[in-house]
């Protein structure tokens, strides 16, 4: 039982020189909820925390031209209540309002709730539709940024290097034409880890009546949150309408059953895809609510 | 008379309300000693198998380690967790305190102590445990099935029993319903751990702090274990964050005890959340099936049931609980035959024991959903069929063959039925869209004490101080739900003083009385009437001091307001401490007195429950919208409490019929370690109960006041599940109703899964 | 390590395992136990404290994460021995049964109040979603926090301040407080004299002390009964 060491780099330079002397066995403390109660099993007690919630100057939302730039160590909280993440970004100010508790929202960042690589993660879902990029920083003091699919390999599992933090999530701002929006099924109305989760952004052409720009993620399926590429092409020109609605409810189920054959859990997730899809397509408030076909 | 009660019937907070919002109250988690070592336990990550060998060589190298204890070091004499008194029958001796055969997931193995709960814990981590492991009985079914691999050498069935009451009348023509039912295992979930402090002394004897809801029966546990004499064993109940039956066994109590003897040191053992979860107690899951007879009108003729309830890797009071399970219909429902088979499984699953509602809950659920397919076989009105069923005020019960008492069930429905507007809101149709409203409702009974089965008494003595302030000296087990507070209450009325001039403290088994405890819904009726008998020995003899001095006749005064007074003279009066000053001079004898008391009845408690919910058809999730619950308490001791008891349980039996369960999967774990997998209700879920008390005082509690805490959830559950039916015309009777089986049951009703967690 | 924390306004100086939990640290370091420990992975809030004005799970954050902020415990609510309003809310309207639940309740309350003055049923009952309670169904702590927040409604309990009105008692009439001064005077001095008077030597307490007009039975004996 080696005695753990806690670092807090307070400036990008303590961190770059922190992650220089990190060892496999190092890990990264963005906000703790998921990562101090994992480091007290008896027998996992890592050697270094690099604690990255005195980083002040990565707990940002900045606009910057057309890229909406998140920094790390943005707090949901932050997330949730950010006017450029509401004008801009809703699907992810959305999904932040989901996670956990408040006590969670006030210490949870988006870049621990990445990192993490939990397939649940609500931040990875809306990030996915959003296509945002991943800004890393590595011990060498190099900066990569790479998509977020290619950090997310699956439950638990990143391209992250144990000398590599994130910094920043950028991703194009929606303008004006777009509408976005989250959806998540738990067990419970709120504080519940998501059992199936969707973003949806289109954009809407006013004029024709039509969507384009359509993405759609889906999180809680599979290892981690993937774009349902084919459901987005299928919706691309169609009109905003009940008609569409129901194509998208039935590319989600489509997708759910594509991404988890024969497991356990599809029987219900596929039937729970219709309502998240609908639970999402009405948030964009583009024709009036509307239901299942069956119901 | 009710108008004259002055504080009877009044809302108190809990007697140490200031000492918890102010956060200053000890509790036992909080609870230090000088000198104090902690304990951790290791358990069994095998549901059935020999521990071969323990290697706690680098645990005990660790700093500040003392000792690891397993069964290779410990005595291993065996003891009954659910004891409640020495000479109990039903009480199976089939747990140590380490086990060298293990026989379930969490299974206690060995016990580190150690200096810190740090070490105590990095230690635990170092004790190597190899098994053998053996065949696993993880159902019932397989329990049921084998013969040669045996939970216990005795069998796998714990207890069988049938009861059969009554005669069956002729059954021609009578409609024949059938139904089974399935409740899950659940956790009690109480917010505070499971803790114990234990400190041997040099004398030979020790000191147990302990979150307990019965120190007599604890002190008998530990000492008969220890084979130490009682006197030398002082147990003292310290403040806890809840229990629910989940502190009312002897589990972790014995173990702490063994350490502290052991060591002579202070001890301190606090499980953590998964250890409460998984190695503590369960509610035991039951499966239940009914068939009845009844008239085309709707009277039932027969009722017959049988019940396996799967105990677990021990026996405990499952044997008790599956008894009692054919104890409840009775209770609510006048039935000319009634029989019922039980028996009680054991399995290598976590340990079933006392719950709030001993089986009460579980046979509702059978019983309410039952009541629901026969309504609707003979298309009547759910309300309708149960008041031509219920039992009328001072009916004996068939099977117990006790009397009733004043059974206000029909009251209940009757009332509640127009409080909630249940007809117009049955008469709504549930919608045909994504969102299904319907409602539902039930009924339930439970006891009041153990009379009738248990030498039932309680022992108390109350004493006026030398300022004409009051202290009651009894057993008092508070577990949050105000019992001090209702006994401060109760000897306030009798005396004519307010409850702040009274103290009362809680157990400790050198001070206080013997009292079984807080469980069996005995306290208010059973133990509230012993401080009110208590209480009204003292206050005649206030009332003769006072005659003397008021050269008045006893019958020509009353007590009010801290005082003796003259009727029709408002100018006389004598103050208690004047009184109190007179007796301290030895003018008069001392104001005190001491009562046992013998419980004389055990009538039925009732409540009837409303509830309104709407389906999402789409995720499977149900939302209850509003919920009405109807309480025959006799009386309200402490209004304000009975409500907030009923709050809370319809909170535990809302969790219980659409969310809790603990179910273990085929290498015998629970997929459920913490709050994080297993949901209780929480605030954006619940609506705001609506409770209705119905009060009368026919019964032979305090102020005819009868029992609360268990009763509140016993309908719970079957009042959600038929609102559920209700809205979705379907006939889920598994509970709970997770959504995936109520997404099953839309979609294809043939293969409505199991539970899972994610 | 050594560690530099300002809890409840009070500068503490703290020499901790670099991993300790703040939950450790004020616990078992500062002694302040009203911060609970339910159930350790940040699910069920009895651990909610406030870090810079925020409500966080103090079982799932390091001590040093909380250097150099404020942090307030339950222990820091009441200002100079009088209650904090919520505090007297939740005593008011029967809001703690077992109570374990109570401070991080408190906590959970105290910071959506700092932000939100006025919550709706809504804002409350979702600030207080990560705080579970097992014993009241939630119903009393939502109007707690409701009437600690200026929303009108009826107290549900008898309160302390209360108490003492209710338990105005009523004093012994000046004819038989003579008697008994006198008792217990001739008591004092017999004591004195080592001889305990015998309880029925009560003096006659003569004819003023029946007061002109007294019935000599009582209308109703069974009254007060």
């Amino acid at each position: 039982m080696g005695v753990t060491d806690v670092v807090t780099p307070v400036r990008l330079e303590d961190l770059v020189a922190a992650l220089a002397a990190a060892t496999p066995q190092t890990r990264l403390l963005a906000g703790g909820t998921d990562l101090v109660r994992s480091i007290r099993t008896p027998g996992s007690e890592p050697d270094t925390i690099i604690d990255l919630t005195g980083l002040a100057e990565f707990a940002y939302v900045r606009l910057d031209g057309g890229t909406l730039r998140v920094g790390a160590t943005t707090t949901f909280t932050a997330l949730q209540w950010d006017p450029l993440v509401r004008e801009h970004a809703l699907c992810l100010g959305l999904a932040a309002a989901q996670v956990g508790s408040v006590q969670i929202r006030n210490a949870g960042t988006i870049g621990g709730n990445i990192a993490n690589a939990s397939p649940c993660a609500d931040g990875a879902t809306a990030l996915t539709a959003l296509g945002a990029e991943v800004t890393t920083i590595d011990g060498a003091g190099t900066a990569r940024t790479r998509p977020l699919g290619e950090i997310l390999l699956g439950p638990s599992r990143t391209s992250l290097a144990h000398d590599e933090a994130i910094t920043e999530f950028s991703f194009p701002a929606l303008g004006p034409e777009h509408r976005s929006a989250f959806a998540k099924i738990g067990s419970r109305t709120a504080v519940s880890v998501a059992r199936l989760s969707a973003a949806l952004v289109v954009r809407f052409d006013a004029a024709a009546g039509t969507l384009d720009d359509v993405r759609v993620s889906l999180g809680a399926v599979g290892g981690a949150a993937f774009r349902a590429s084919r459901l987005e092409e299928s919706l691309t020109r169609l009109p905003a309408d009940e008609a569409t609605a129901q194509l998208f409810a039935e590319g989600c189920v489509a997708a759910v059953q594509e991404s988890i054959p024969g497991r356990y859990s599809l029987p219900y997730k596929q039937h729970a895809a219709v309502g998240l899809a609908y639970d999402a397509w009405n948030m964009l408030a583009l024709s009036p609510p509307c239901e299942p076909a069956w119901a | 008379m009710t108008e004259d009660l002055q504080y009877v019937g009044g809302s108190y907070p809990v007697h140490d309300v200031a000492q918890k919002v102010t956060g200053e109250l000890v509790y036992g988690s909080d609870f230090s000693l000088p000198g104090m070592l902690h304990a951790k336990l290791i358990l069994s990550t095998v549901p059935h198998g020999m521990v071969k060998r323990i290697d706690a060589s680098r645990a005990e190298a660790l700093p500040g380690v003392v000792k690891v204890f397993s069964h290779e070091n410990s005595p291993m004499d065996r003891f009954c967790r659910a004891r409640i008194h020495p000479g109990q029958d039903l009480a199976e001796h089939d747990e140590t305190l380490f086990s060298e055969r293990v026989r379930f997931v969490g299974d206690r193995v060995a016990a580190v102590v150690a200096t810190s709960r740090a070490a105590a814990e990095a230690a635990a981590a170092l004790v190597e445990v190899e098994y053998e492991e053996l065949p696993a009985l993880l159902t019932v079914d397989e329990a049921l099935a084998s013969t040669d691999v045996l939970v216990h050498s005795t069998g796998n069935v714990a207890y069988e029993s049938e009861i059969d009451k009554g005669e069956r009348p002729d059954l021609g023509g009578a409609v024949i319903v059938s139904s089974s039912t399935s409740t899950p295992r659940v956790h009690h979930a109480a917010l505070e751990p499971h803790v114990c402090i234990a400190q041997g002394h040099s004398t030979g004897g020790m000191t147990v702090w302990t979150t307990s809801q019965g120190v007599y029966a604890a002190r008998t546990v530990i000492a008969e274990l220890l084979d130490m004499e009682y006197h030398r064993v002082r147990v003292i109940k310290v403040p806890m964050g809840g229990s629910f039956g989940g502190k009312t066994e002897y589990i972790i109590e014995p173990v702490c005890a063994f350490l502290a003897h052991a060591t002579r040191r202070p001890v301190k053992l606090l499980l953590d959340r998964e250890e409460c979860m998984i190695a503590t107690m369960v509610r035991p899951a039951t499966w239940t099936t009914i068939r009845t007879a009844c008239t085309p009108e709707g009277v039932l003729l027969d009722f017959e049931a049988a019940t396996t309830l799967d105990s677990g890797a021990y026996a405990s009071s499952t044997p008790d609980y599956s008894i009692h399970m054919c104890k409840k219909v009775t209770k609510l429902y006048r039935v000319p035959h009634y029989q019922h088979q039980s028996r009680a499984v054991l399995t290598n699953t976590p340990v079933g024991g006392a719950c709030r509602g001993w089986g009460a809950p579980e046979m509702a659920a059978a019983t309410e959903i039952h009541m629901d397919r026969v309504a609707a076989a003979l298309r009547l009105d759910p309300v309708e069929l149960r008041l031509k069923n219920m039992v009328e005020p001072f009916d004996t019960d068939l099977v117990t063959g006790l009397p009733l008492g004043d059974a206000r069930v029909r009251e209940c429905l009757e009332r509640g039925a127009v409080a909630f507007d249940w007809a117009a809101r049955r008469a709504r149709p549930a919608g045909r869209g994504r969102l299904r409203r319907g409602v539902g409702v039930a009924a339930g009974a439970h006891k009041n004490g153990m009379f009738g089965a248990f030498p039932e008494a309680s022992n108390m003595s109350l004493k006026m101080n030398e300022d004409g302030t009051f202290e009651l000296n009894a057993s008092l087990h508070e577990v949050g739900c105000g019992i001090v507070t209702t006994m401060k209450v109760i000897v306030a009325e009798v005396l004519g003083v307010h409850p702040d001039r009274i103290a009362a403290g809680e157990a400790d088994t050198a001070t206080t009385p013997f009292d079984y405890g807080t469980y069996g819904s005995r306290v208010t009726y059973v133990v509230g009437e012993c401080a009110r008998v208590t209480a009204e020995k003292v206050k005649a003899r206030l009332l003769e001091a006072a005659a003397e001095l008021l050269k008045e006749p006893v019958v020509h005064l009353f007590t009010r307001d801290g005082a003796v007074h003259v009727k029709n003279d408002a100018e006389r009066a004598v103050a208690y401490r004047d009184i109190a000053r007179l007796s301290e001079m030895r003018h008069v004898p001392s104001i005190a007195a001491s009562t046992t008391y013998y419980a004389v009845s055990n009538p039925a408690s009732y409540s009837v429950q409303f509830a309104e919910v709407e389906v999402d058809c789409a995720t499977g999730l149900v939302a209850v919208n509003d919920f009405l619950a109807v309480a025959d308490v006799g009386r309200a001791i402490n209004r304000g409490m009975v409500e907030a008891q009923y709050q809370g349980a319809v909170q535990m039996g809302i969790g219980y019929a659409l969310y809790e369960h603990l179910d273990v999967d085929e290498q015998g774990r629970s997929g459920i370690d913490g709050f994080k997998n297993y949901h209780i209700v929480n605030a954006p879920d619940m609506p705001d109960i609506q409770v209705l008390l119905v009060e009368h005082e026919g019964d032979d509690g305090p102020f005819g006041a009868k029992s609360v805490g268990e009763i509140a959830t016993v309908p719970t559950a079957g009042a959600v599940v038929n609102a559920v039916n209700n809205a979705l015309g379907t006939e889920l009777s598994d509970l709970p109703l997770v959504p995936e089986r109520i997404i099953a049951a839309l979609h294809a009703p043939e293969e409505v899964p199991a539970c899972s967690s994610c | 390590m050594q560690l530099l924390l300002t809890v409840n306004g009070m500068q503490y100086e703290v020499e901790a395992r670099p991993t300790a939990r703040l939950l450790d640290v004020l616990r078992d370091q500062l002694g302040l136990i009203g911060t609970k420990e339910g159930c350790g992975e940040g699910e069920c809030g009895a651990c909610t404290v406030l870090v810079d004005g925020r409500a966080v799970n103090s079982c799932v954050m390091l001590a040093v994460q909380a250097r150099g902020k404020d942090v307030l415990t339950v222990e820091g609510l009441a200002q100079d021995g009088e209650l904090d309003v919520l505090q007297q809310k939740f005593v008011e309207y029967g809001a703690v049964q077992c109570g374990y639940c109570t401070p991080g309740m408190l906590m959970s309350a105290k910071a959506l109040l700092m932000a939100n003055p006025v919550p709706s049923e809504q804002d409350i009952r979702i600030a207080l979603a990560g705080n579970l309670c097992r014993c009241t169904g939630y119903s009393a702590i939502v109007a707690a926090v409701k009437a600690a927040s200026g929303h009108d409604a009826t107290p549900a309990m008898v309160l302390p301040g209360e108490a003492e009105e209710l338990a105005a008692e009523v004093s012994t009439d000046p004819e038989t407080l003579a008697i008994v001064q006198e008792v217990v005077e001739a008591a004092e001095a017999e004591l004195i004299q080592g001889t305990p008077p015998a309880p029925e030597a009560f003096p006659s307490p003569g004819a003023p002390a029946m007061p002109p007009g007294a019935p000599t039975a009582p209308a109703d004996p069974e009254e007060g009964e």
